[in-house]
């Protein structure tokens, strides 16, 4: 054979007629109802929400004893009693629950899909990739947010945590807390989406959760942190998603500051929001899904990349 | 393949007469990946690490070709031919360098969400199903995606049981299904919306000879009963033979034939052969030489041929030392 024999073409590619509809380029809003997946894949395994349910449990029993021995000798420290110390770290614990999903394990998180290919489904469904992202994390909150409710809950009922100051700081810890989970979600998103860059984000998410919990007072509340690192702090994003609204909780912070912070929350999640719209735009336009059975690896240590 | 399908029905919608959807329009397309090159001799990974050198690889170089609505087109070629950056390419996912494509009136990568609405895909043995999902399962948050309501959703996974036989599997976790029982689940899955086209990246590869005739069969039927769009990848020429009657043949990312499957047994037909009667491993074994045995899925040294014709020997100039993992199709 030495011809190149192409199908006859109807004139030189005439173009064909254009099916868009109105409803062509809208969502659907059944779509949400994805969000599901998360609850289904670990209810399918119980051994995950049976370690999911000893790690709490775990954890808030070390956090209580640690906090009730550090308090043994004294009264106050920061500022703080021993309740209000207590409270603090096992709300910081239950908050920490709302991210409680295994996606590893369930083969579902960012790094597996864009090792194995799988991205390009994402690509190909009637909801942009950035809402179906949005759609899977709203699962994995709702299902973290009732662990976390439910450790609350016992914790409240037998007196191991203190309820909140007032029911106005107990509104405000809320709206701040919720503030907090936007900023949370968009901080792990663009973590999420440098893996269009770099594949595998392992490194860089390690990095983020060490600083994340130092500089969220997950570790340790930041009222033991020098005075300029806690100035420094309260313009990051960091400190909004989990020290200010349980500061507001236990009452270490007045309900009246609670709008200044709630400023520097908003600003971030404006800014975050807007770095992901774009970073979520370039990702689309160089995402590299290559070849049948493989992909990435040229096997010699190179990568393609789009040009784009 | 006939052109002129009949209408689809019941669970499955129709489509209005004259309309373009199912029809696929490529012109020129190019794509040309910038890859980091490892350069020769000592201390070759440190100097690539400090200086990393920037090499342009063209996988898919300027081609053209148009599919009629409800036509079934075998895609084939050698591992890094091009054939899975094409589809890509016509899926939306990859975004071209050059050229033009269109798929049902649509730029796929610039109308991701009108195009998605209007295709399926199978890509090989990457699956969309939920790792820790029932199939059933799955299926359902997929139709949701798709904005499937519960009852055409009903009906259409009937319709696929019918022939695919999912039920006998559809409520074991994907994690637990054999290959053979995944492929079908993804099949379904990317059915679920009853797009116009359907793209299948080897989707039969490593299955048992069985499913593979069940496969053949559901596509046959989508094609044939449902007036789709099929444009399949694969190395199973079997396959080929038994579903499409007409083959794109595709190598150092350029057609180098497109045309019915008969014509194709005629030009390389032994003499003592009656025209048409070829095998057709046969045939391409004297189309693409030594080459060959990686369009037909053997494992063998792969060596450049330029059997193919005139295109393909500047085409095998310019892409002698592509990287075949990263190309592979």
């Amino acid at each position: 054979m030495s011809e190149v024999a192409l199908n006859p073409m109807t004139g030189s590619g005439a173009p064909q007629a254009p099916l868009r509809t109105l409803a062509d380029g809208r969502q659907s809003r059944r779509a949400w109802r994805a969000a599901r997946v998360t609850v289904l894949s670990e209810f399918y395994e119980w051994g995950r929400v049976a370690s999911t349910l000893g790690m709490l449990v775990i954890r808030a029993a070390l956090t209580y004893w640690l906090w009730q021995a550090l308090y043994a000798t004294t009264k106050s420290s920061a500022g703080l009693d021993s309740r209000q110390a207590t409270t603090y770290a096992l709300l910081g614990v239950f908050y920490v629950a709302f991210r409680a999903v295994n996606r590893w394990a369930a083969r579902d998180n960012m790094v597996q899909h864009m090792l194995e290919g799988t991205i390009a489904y994402w690509f190909l469904r009637p909801v942009s990739p950035r809402r179906f992202y949005c759609i899977k994390a709203c699962g994995d909150l709702g299902y973290g947010a009732c662990w976390g409710a439910i450790a609350y809950i016992v914790c409240l009922t037998t007196g191991v945590i203190a309820p909140p100051v007032s029911a106005r700081a107990g509104l405000a810890a809320l709206a701040c807390m919720a503030l907090g989970l936007v900023t949370l979600y968009y901080l792990r998103l663009l973590i999420d989406l440098a893996c269009f860059w770099t594949v595998v984000n392992n490194q860089l998410v390690i990095m983020y959760e060490i600083v994340q919990n130092v500089l969220a007072g997950a570790l340790v509340p930041l009222w033991f942190f020098p005075a300029w690192f806690a100035a420094f702090d309260r313009l990051l994003p960091f400190q909004g998603t989990l020290n200010v609204p349980l500061s507001l909780y236990i009452g270490r912070t007045p309900v009246n500051q609670f709008a200044g912070a709630l400023e520097v929350q908003a600003l971030w999640i404006a800014i975050l929001a807007v770095l992901s719209t774009l970073v979520w735009r370039r990702a689309s336009a160089r995402v590299t899904v290559l070849g049948g059975s493989d992909d990435h690896d040229d096997g010699r240590g190179s990568r393609t990349r789009d040009p784009r | 393949m006939n052109i002129n399908r009949p209408g689809r029905s019941g669970a499955f919608g129709g489509r209005a007469a004259g309309q373009a959807e199912g029809g696929i329009t490529a012109e020129n397309l190019t794509k040309v990946f910038h890859v980091s090159a490892r350069r020769p001799g000592r201390f070759s990974a440190v100097r690539s690490l400090i200086s990393p050198q920037r090499v342009a690889r063209t996988a898919v170089d300027g081609v053209s070709f148009q599919i009629q609505p409800g036509e079934l087109v075998a895609f084939l070629g050698p591992n890094g031919a091009g054939k899975s950056t094409t589809i890509k390419m016509l899926t939306g996912i990859l975004t071209p360098s050059s050229g033009r494509v269109e798929v049902n009136g649509l730029v796929p990568h610039r109308e991701r969400i009108a195009n998605a609405r209007r295709v399926g895909a199978v890509f090989g043995q990457r699956s969309q199903l939920w790792w820790d999902l029932p199939a059933r399962d799955s299926l359902s948050v997929l139709a949701d995606i798709h904005g499937v309501g519960p009852e055409l959703f009903r009906e259409r996974v009937a319709a696929f049981d019918r022939i695919l036989e999912l039920s006998a599997f559809w409520d074991t976790r994907a994690r637990q299904l054999s290959l053979g029982q995944r492929v079908r689940c993804d099949l379904a899955a990317a059915l679920i919306h009853d797009p116009a086209v359907l793209y299948l990246d080897e989707p039969t590869i490593g299955m048992d000879v069985v499913v593979k005739e069940q496969v053949r069969e559901f596509l046959r039927d989508q094609v044939e009963n449902r007036g789709r769009t099929v444009v399949l990848t694969t190395h199973d020429m079997t396959e080929v033979e038994r579903l499409a009657e007409r083959v794109i043949l595709i190598n150092h990312g350029q057609i180098v034939y497109d045309g019915d499957l008969s014509t194709l047994r005629r030009n390389h037909s032994d003499t003592d052969e009656p025209d048409g009667n070829a095998d057709l491993e046969d045939v391409m074994r004297r189309a693409f030489g030594r080459q060959a045995s990686e369009l037909l899925g053997e494992r063998a040294e792969s060596e450049s041929s330029t059997r193919l014709g005139g295109t393909g020997e500047r085409a095998g100039a310019q892409n002698a030392d592509k990287p075949q993992a990263a190309m592979s199709s």
